[in-house]
């Protein structure tokens, strides 16, 4: 059958072929390009407006100054697509792109276990050995450490070799997409152009990737001054064409509330989410709380 | 930026750098991103050997992806939680300070930062027998207050003095000599005392402490702008390296501000306040300051562990407490198992 011969056919002709090899597609190249990646359209309804889900293609920026939950909506939407279907998960494969070092996995493991506990103790059936169940999740990840944005262009491109000859990952988690603001603010000297030069490169990059293999890409965005008003327009810092990709703003931010029954003071999370993707924009807030367990909607 | 150079790749030789460099590919990141029929055209070089260099290349430069997994058991085998020697404090931390990520102390002055410091240090190097790195911008580690803090965990002095030679005090009072001191302990180079070269002989690392990155950070921020921005930032990825790459706590100080509202805030603004993963608060009590003049307040206002906001009183009298009560006791037996 000619639709499950090997995808690494392509990396092959390319090698040999020269030219005009990107001109042409066979079935099974395409197939394997778009079919094998599943939609992230369910990810979280909860937070995006009921008419805009975030489907491929779509970019989120998350934007908030410190702790205002960033980091953990990035948690949340991971468990959602590394979780198993049974587990209410989507079962999709994973890059997590870690500018910021801020990726805890002892912290990812136990909104995992609280899930999959749910999950089991609502369809009553324990799991065997649930160790090996959020270990199954995790395999389903994949965690590159960047550490300037040189690094990250370089691995972006990497990317796409492994998006070319599998179904690869379908979603991309980056935090943050502002990690390397300062330093290259730094190194580009005086032209403003030097400075953008890298992320513009990302984002011109991942538009191509956005667009030929129907990825999503969630991104956090650290805002660069401590009081942000209201207004969606003040958004982000970061370069143009970066915010041309974006297509669902989530502008993050916490409240302090009263200590319940006499426990510690405690924050509620809130999130607004805009998406300007299709013609209209909508609009959705929501609110949460950060337990043990990971994001709970109020 | 990384200039393209003769003999990075195989391939890569002198004329075609040179040829590169006529089309105006002057970096890897040029070379990566270009196109590589127009750029074969261009430089009239065989479309396959560019391919074959794009990569290797790429393999070269581009942070290779982990799988969950992997990390998880590799983080279960290699992470260490660090106590901190003080019961109260280890409390508030979720037993202490965690290697591979930064913990900072915010306070203002006089609220016992240099003293949790050496404690730590104390404590880490006498009871874990652990190496630290200790660097001091401000002048404040005093060898004598160590000592004291040693003293009363050992009567030996052979013992003390061998727990004072795993602290390792490297004096840094402006930015470049802070940056300086960080790349050579993160780089393998010749100049000695570098992180991997102290594993390869046995003794690893476990806590750098930096008291404080506020000093030599703070007065950069104003003037030039964008240069002092650029230094925090070389120093907050510097320090996220070094913890992740060593497998070492950070410990780090950090002054407060005040906001407009008159809330405490801790210093350096928000480019900082994500950098350390856990975060606590000092601060002197209000009332009691004649009764017990040792007592803190310390708040945790920043973990990914335990909530946040959660209060403890700590005494900085307790890393130098004169007689061995039986908890202590217990804490020891406990750190040594």
């Amino acid at each position: 059958m000619l639709l499950c011969q090997p995808p690494i056919r392509t990396t092959e002709e390319e090698k040999e072929g020269g030219g005009n090899v990107n001109m042409t597609e066979s079935g099974a190249q395409l197939f394997a390009r778009l079919d094998g990646r599943q939609s992230v359209r369910d990810i979280e309804p909860r937070l995006f407006p009921q008419n805009a889900q975030p489907g491929p293609g779509a970019v989120v920026e998350l934007y908030g100054t410190e702790g205002t939950g960033k980091t953990e909506l990035l948690y949340h939407f991971l468990c959602r697509a590394v979780l198993p279907v049974h587990a209410g998960g989507l079962e999709l494969e994973v890059l997590f792109v870690d500018t910021d070092y801020s990726l805890d996995v002892l912290r990812l493991v136990g909104i995992l276990d609280a899930r999959l506990l749910a999950a089991a103790a609502e369809s009553s059936i324990w799991p065997q050995r649930p160790e090996a169940h959020v270990r199954a999740c995790l395999s389903r990840l994949l965690v590159a450490h960047c550490d300037s944005s040189r690094q990250l262009l370089v691995t972006l491109h990497t990317l796409e070799a492994r998006l070319v000859s599998r179904p690869g990952p379908a979603l991309v988690l980056l935090d943050s997409a502002s990690a390397f603001y300062w330093s290259d603010r730094g190194e580009g000297g005086a032209s403003v152009s030097k400075q953008e030069e890298n992320l513009r490169k990302c984002s011109q990059l991942l538009a191509a990737l956005l667009r030929d293999y129907r990825i999503s890409v969630f991104a956090s965005c650290h805002a660069n001054r401590r009081r942000c008003g209201h207004a969606s327009s003040s958004f982000s810092h970061l370069c143009r064409p970066w915010q041309r990709l974006v297509t669902h703003r989530v502008l993050c931010s916490r409240q302090e509330v009263a200590p319940a029954r006499g426990g510690p003071r405690g924050h509620v999370f809130s999130a607004h989410c805009t998406s300007s993707s299709s013609g209209g924009k909508a609009y959705r807030n929501c609110s949460f709380r950060i337990g043990d367990g990971g994001l709970e909607f109020v | 930026m990384v200039l393209l150079r003769e003999g990075m790749c195989p391939g890569l030789d002198e004329d075609f750098v040179r040829r590169l460099r006529d089309a105006q590919v002057k970096t890897v990141e040029d070379l990566v991103s270009s196109d590589m029929e127009d750029l074969a055209q261009k430089c009239s070089a065989s479309y396959k050997a560019l391919i074959a260099i794009r990569r290797v290349l790429l393999a070269q430069h581009a942070a290779f992806p982990v799988s969950g997994a992997d990390l998880y058991d590799e983080l279960l085998s290699s992470t260490a939680i660090l106590s901190t020697g003080n019961p109260d404090l280890d409390a508030l931390l979720d037993s202490g300070v965690y290697t591979g990520e930064i913990t900072e102390l915010a306070g203002g002055p006089a609220s016992g930062k240099t003293q949790v410091c050496l404690g730590v240090a104390a404590h880490v190097s006498q009871h874990l027998r652990q190496n630290v790195i200790y660097v001091d911008t401000t002048g404040g580690l005093s060898a004598g207050r160590l000592r004291q803090m040693l003293r009363t965990q050992t009567s030996s002095d052979d013992e003390q003095m061998e727990a004072l030679q795993r602290i390792t005090v490297h004096r840094a009072f402006d930015i470049f000599s802070l940056l300086d001191c960080l790349y050579r302990l993160g780089g393998d180079g010749g100049g000695g005392g570098g992180l991997r070269q102290a594993s390869s002989h046995g003794g690893s690392v476990k806590a750098l402490i930096v008291d404080s990155v506020s000093a030599v950070i703070a007065p950069l921020l104003g003037s030039r702008h964008d240069e002092g921005m650029y230094m925090k930032s070389q120093v907050a990825i510097t320090l996220k390296a070094m913890a992740k790459d060593f497998n070492i706590a950070a410990l780090v100080t950090n002054h407060v501000t005040r906001s407009v509202e008159g809330e405490v805030q801790p210093g350096l603004g928000v480019s900082w306040s994500h950098v350390p993963r856990t975060r606590v608060l000092l601060e002197r009590l209000p009332d009691a300051d004649i009764d017990r003049p040792t007592r803190r307040c310390a708040t945790l206002i920043k973990s990914s562990r335990r909530p946040c906001l959660i209060r403890a009183e700590l005494d900085l009298q307790w890393w130098s407490r004169s007689e061995r009560d039986t908890s202590g006791k217990r804490k020891l037996d406990r750190a040594d198992s």
